[in-house]
C-alpha cells in the first residue's frame, strides 16, 4: 500500500516537472569539456517590446567587465572607465567599428548597436584586454554555464550558438535544429587555442624572478 | 603691367633669397643651417632609437621590480609611442600624436624609486648602444623636465 501511494507521487512529480521543465541544452568542446559561455539564440517570431535600458561594458583592473556582454539590437551601451588609468578601446567588427579613448574621470556618450552580430573588444594599450558584445535579433537569448548546461524553453526548434573560442569565423552564429519530442540534447562545438597576445607579461614569462 | 611689375618683384625677391642662401652657406657650410647637428642625429638618427628602445624594452621585460607596471601593456603600442616620443623629444623630423605624459602616467602611482630604476635601465641601454656620455647627458636634460609629469600620479 505504502510503496504504490508512494510511486504513484513519484510519477506525479515527474509528471509535473517533465511538463513545466524546460529543455536543457548540455554543450561541450571536441574534447568533451563543458563549454561556459556559448550564447545560444533562439529563433522565433514571436514578438516582444525591445529592451531599451543601456547596457554597461566597464573596465576594471585591466579587464572588461563583463567579458561578454548580451544585448539587443538598437539597444545602447555604456563605457564607463572604472581603472583610473586610462584605455584605448576599439572594435574592428563590421557590426560595429568603433574607437574609444578613455581617460580618467572623463565619460563618454553611450555607443548605439543598431546592427545585430558579434562585437570583439580590443584595447590598444592593454593587449590583455578582450571582451565581446553579442547583439541578438530575438529576445531569447541565453548563456551556458559552468557545466556548459542551458536550460531552454519548451518552444524552442531552430537555434543558434556562438562562443568566442569557436574554431569557426568569429562572426558566425552555427545554427542547430532541436530534435523532435526530446528534453535533452547534446552538441559540440569545435573550438581552437586562442592565441597569445603581445603583452610584456605574456612575452616576458619566463623571466620574472630574476 | 601690375601683374608684370608683380611677377617681377617675385622674381627679384626669389633671386635675393637665393644669393643670401650661397652667402650663408659660403659663411658658415651646410651643417649649420640646418638641423644636421640636431640632438636627434647626434643620437644616431631613427636606428639608433629604435635600436635603443628594442633594447630598453628587454631590459623592462626582465626586470621583476617594475614589469607589474607593464605585464598588460601591448608592448608594439608601447614601442611605437616610445618611439615617436622620443624622436620627437631629441628634436628629430616627427610630431609626437600620442596621448601626453600626465594621460598616460596617471593612476599608476609611480614612486620615486621606480622612476630612478627605469631611467637607469634607459642609461644602461644608452650606454650598450655606445652613445658618449655627452650626448647621454643631453637626452637626460630633456627627460628630467618629465618626471613631476610621471611620478605620482
Ligand atoms: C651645401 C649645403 C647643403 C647640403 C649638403 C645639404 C644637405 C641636406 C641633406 C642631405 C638633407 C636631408 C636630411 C635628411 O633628412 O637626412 C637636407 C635637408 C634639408 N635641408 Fe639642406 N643642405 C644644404 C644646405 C641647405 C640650406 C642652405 C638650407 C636652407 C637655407 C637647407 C634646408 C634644408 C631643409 C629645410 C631640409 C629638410 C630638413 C629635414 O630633413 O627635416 N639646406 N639637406
Ligand atoms: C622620463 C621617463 C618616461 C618617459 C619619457 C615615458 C614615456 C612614455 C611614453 C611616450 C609612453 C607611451 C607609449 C604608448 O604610446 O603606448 C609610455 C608608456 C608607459 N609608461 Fe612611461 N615614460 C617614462 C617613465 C615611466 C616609468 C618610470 C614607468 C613605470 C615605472 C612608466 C610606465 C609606463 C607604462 C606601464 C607604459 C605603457 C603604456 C600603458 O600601460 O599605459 N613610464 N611612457
Amino acid at each position: 500500500m505504502f510503496v504504490t501511494r508512494t510511486v504513484i507521487i513519484l510519477c506525479f512529480i515527474s509528471l509535473t516537472a517533465a511538463h513545466v521543465c524546460a529543455k536543457t541544452l548540455q554543450i561541450t568542446d571536441q574534447n568533451g569539456q563543458p563549454l561556459q559561455g556559448a550564447v545560444v539564440e533562439i529563433e522565433h517570431d514571436i514578438a516582444m517590446a525591445a529592451d531599451t535600458t543601456i547596457a554597461v561594458m566597464d573596465q576594471v583592473g585591466k579587464r572588461f567587465s563583463p567579458r561578454l556582454l548580451t544585448i539587443n539590437k538598437g539597444q545602447a551601451v555604456r563605457f564607463p572607465n572604472s581603472d583610473d588609468i586610462r584605455h584605448h578601446v576599439y572594435s574592428f567588427s563590421k557590426t560595429k567599428p568603433f574607437e574609444l579613448k578613455l581617460y580618467a574621470g572623463t565619460p563618454k556618450a553611450p555607443i548605439n548597436f543598431e546592427q545585430s552580430g558579434i562585437v570583439v573588444l580590443g584595447c590598444n594599450i592593454h593587449d590583455s584586454m578582450v571582451g565581446y558584445i553579442y547583439v541578438a535579433d530575438s529576445q531569447s537569448v541565453y548563456v551556458s554555464n559552468a557545466l556548459g548546461n542551458i536550460e531552454l524553453p519548451d518552444f524552442t526548434q531552430r537555434y543558434t550558438v556562438w562562443h568566442e573560442r569557436q574554431a569557426r569565423d568569429i562572426s558566425e552564429r552555427i545554427e542547430f535544429n532541436w530534435p523532435i519530442r526530446q528534453r535533452h540534447q547534446k552538441i559540440i562545438i569545435t573550438t581552437s587555442v586562442p592565441l597569445p597576445r603581445n603583452t610584456f607579461g605574456e612575452v616576458f614569462k619566463e623571466h620574472h624572478g630574476h | 603691367m601690375c601683374q608684370l611689375r608683380g611677377t617681377f618683384k617675385l622674381m627679384q625677391r626669389f633671386f635675393r633669397s637665393v644669393t643670401l642662401c650661397i652667402t650663408l652657406i659660403s659663411l658658415f657650410g651646410c651643417q649649420t643651417l640646418h638641423k644636421r647637428n640636431s640632438l636627434y642625429q647626434q643620437f644616431g638618427g631613427q636606428a639608433k632609437i629604435e635600436h635603443v628602445i628594442d633594447a630598453f624594452i628587454l631590459r623592462i621585460g626582465a626586470n621583476s621590480q617594475i614589469i607589474h607596471y607593464f605585464s598588460d601593456s601591448n608592448i608594439s603600442h608601447f614601442r611605437a609611442g616610445f618611439i615617436n616620443h622620443m624622436c620627437a623629444l631629441l628634436e628629430g623630423p616627427c610630431e609626437y600624436n600620442g596621448d601626453s605624459m600626465v594621460q598616460i602616467h596617471t593612476g599608476m602611482n609611480i614612486n620615486e624609486r621606480d622612476f630612478n630604476l627605469v631611467v637607469e635601465l634607459f642609461i644602461n641601454v644608452m650606454t650598450d648602444a655606445h652613445i658618449p656620455y655627452q650626448i647621454q647627458n643631453k637626452v637626460l636634460a630633456k627627460l628630467a623636465p618629465l618626471r613631476s609629469k610621471i611620478i605620482e600620479i
